[in-house]
């Protein structure tokens, strides 16, 4: 028996067996998703389509689902989730916005320009930032950030001017997207320097023998041929950004606020809360039923987020793919 | 955080109560606990006492997590006793049964820069529902400007124990921070000057909190023994009918011991 799985395998054998692995993949992502699925369904129904809408103060509502217990009445599972859905659309955009700016920009200095001793040192430290985990960030910010824009950024009239309205703590939107910004750059930035990398060097010298300056050459060749990882890479960073969890919970002001612009300045330091987030800090309270089945539609939302950016960086990617090189 | 507390602590009570345990004693009853990270600390101070004095009779297995994830856990039957740190509500599973093991005092705290004394009843239920907003009308309150309301998570048994018994049943405001453990509350609170919450007193006895008196009742251990505090709520362990074969031994010590009574004089309140 031993003998003839070390014997060389048979194609027709390696080719099963492969499969059944990467079948069961796939079916356990199918069976992840019914399960899930099964157990929002409850709060859906109860809801409707203005699950999604907004009014009322989420967390009343949430205290409801949780007094109610065992048997809860249709009554508690009402939930308009619309501050969560809100929160996690502006934090995640703004994050990623900002992480592509720095990312393609400072990917183009290190693979073009920087001289090759600091590239040496560069690429290993931003990979090692890439895997850092995110509470580590998420400590920082509670130990650092937080603190310094609550007592050093925000006045007493600013806070005294919503005092009625919400409580600006420090903790909020500029801490958010300030440390989610810093935790996705670097993963963008290590998967669009190897796509620079991988761009022919004839390709930018033609470009340089047609008369063009280096910089030109970099923007229109280099950087076009390197478009379908540069979206890759968006979509790997946006699906970290929106899978957030702890750290959001730790630096967001854990209050499900929706952030307006309109409020100018303030629209910086106003707190929020993120579904993932509401998950973490809500997790203890699945033994209530309505309170368990929301967490669970909390859940689906980030799941089937996940698979429509999948999708999403996909048919982004299918017209640019004729001068690509792979990242 | 309280996830990688409650890994840690998960994996260090497994390896120090597995150490006393004896090798090989397969015999031995195991006790799996889960729950409040309020009582956490007393519960695993008394298992290892329990083990030291009960030799090659029982090992414990303690996770927290929260209260309400006791009482699921044991309802559930995933572990044999389940730590709770408020009273039992209606909304809790049937069928489980609740033994008060000690008692705590839950303390208003403040920004260790706002010397505030004392507060009367009225006072602390108008700010903690959000009709006082403001420093300047709190008196003897040595902060200014607005103030800064931390809460918990409604899933909390400290939030819950704080609006029955120092809200008159009142909800603090829904527009308070809720943090999610009673560690980051109070990071919040040493970190805002503005900031008022609340916390048990083994967190608040720590320092770098400034703990607030009620009605000129200082929140400390001396006075919530006297009785003379207002704000004293329970610890319970919880099991799914009545405590049978281990669990009933551990829990009757706890109560009837003088050595389990040692332990939890040192911070907490024993329930006779």
């Amino acid at each position: 028996m031993l003998k003839r799985l070390r014997d060389p395998w048979p194609d027709h054998r390696a080719e099963l067996t492969l499969g059944a692995v990467s079948l069961l993949v796939g079916g356990v992502v199918v069976a992840m998703v019914a399960f899930v699925g099964v157990h929002a369904w409850p709060t859906f129904s109860h809801n409707g389509l203005s699950w999604l809408g907004s009014g009322g103060t989420l967390e009343t509502q949430i205290a409801n689902m949780q007094a109610t217990g065992v048997k809860a009445p249709a009554s508690a599972y009402h939930l308009r989730a619309w501050p969560l859905v809100y929160g996690t659309l502006l934090s995640t955009v703004a994050a990623v916005v900002l992480a592509l700016g720095i990312a393609v920009l400072s990917s183009i200095f290190i693979v073009e320009l920087a001289p090759a001793r600091l590239r040496r040192i560069a690429v290993p430290v931003i990979r090692l930032l890439a895997s850092v985990p995110s509470v580590i960030y998420g400590l920082i910010g509670v130990l650092v950030l937080v603190p310094f824009v609550g007592n050093d950024l925000i006045t007493a009239s600013q806070k005294a001017s919503v005092q009625n309205v919400v409580e600006l703590t420090g903790a909020g939107l500029i801490v958010t997207v300030a440390i989610l910004t810093v935790m996705i750059t670097p993963i963008m930035v290590a998967l669009i320097c190897e796509a620079l990398v991988s761009v022919p060097n004839s390709w930018r010298e033609g470009a340089i023998a047609l008369g063009v300056n280096p910089v030109r050459a970099i923007l229109a060749v280099t950087l076009r041929a390197a478009r379908p990882a540069i979206v890759a890479a968006t979509v790997l960073a946006t699906a970290r950004a929106l899978g957030e969890a702890i750290m959001i919970s730790m630096v967001s002001g854990s209050r499900s606020f929706t952030p307006k612009p309109i409020d100018g300045l303030l629209f910086l330091f106003e707190p929020l809360r993120t579904l993932a987030s509401a998950i973490v800090d809500y997790h203890e309270g699945v033994g209530a039923p309505a309170l368990g089945s929301t967490l669970y539609a909390w859940a689906l939302v980030l799941l089937f987020s996940a698979f429509a950016l999948s999708l999403a960086g996909y048919l982004i990617k299918l017209p640019l793919r004729r001068y690509q090189v792979r990242g | 955080m309280t996830r990688i507390r409650r890994l840690s602590a998960v994996l260090v009570a497994a390896g120090v109560l597995g150490v006393a345990a004896p090798a090989g004693a397969s015999a031995l009853s195991t006790i799996t606990i889960s729950g409040a990270t309020a009582s956490y600390p007393l519960v695993s101070l008394l298992a290892q006492k329990y083990v030291k004095v009960h030799p090659h009779q029982v090992k414990f297995k303690i996770a927290q997590g929260g209260a309400q994830i006791g009482v699921n856990d044991v309802a559930a039957g995933r572990v044999t006793i389940g730590d709770v740190s408020r009273d039992p509500l209606e909304a809790d599973p049937h069928g489980l049964v609740f033994y008060p093991v000690a008692k705590y005092a839950i303390c208003v705290v403040t920004n260790k820069a706002n010397t505030l004394a004392t507060l009367t009843s009225s006072q602390l239920i108008s700010i903690f529902t959000g009709k006082t907003r403001s420093w300047s009308a709190v008196p003897g309150a040595s902060a200014s400007g607005t103030i800064d309301l931390i809460s918990r998570t409604s899933v909390a048994g400290v939030l819950t124990n704080f609006q029955t018994l120092l809200l008159e049943g009142k909800k603090v405001s829904s527009i308070a921070a809720e943090e999610p453990s009673e560690g980051l509350l109070r990071q919040q609170v040493e970190n805002d000057p503005n900031s008022i919450g609340f916390l048990s007193n083994y967190q608040s006895d720590k320092g770098g909190v400034n703990a607030v008196g009620l009605g000129g009742v200082a929140c400390n251990k001396a006075s919530a023994v006297s009785g003379q505090y207002p704000g004293v709520a329970r610890f319970y362990e919880v099991t799914k009918g009545k405590a049978t074969g281990a669990a009933s031994g551990f829990i009757a010590w706890i109560l009837h011991s003088r050595a389990a009574r040692k332990i939890i004089n040192t911070q907490w309140i024993p329930v006779t």
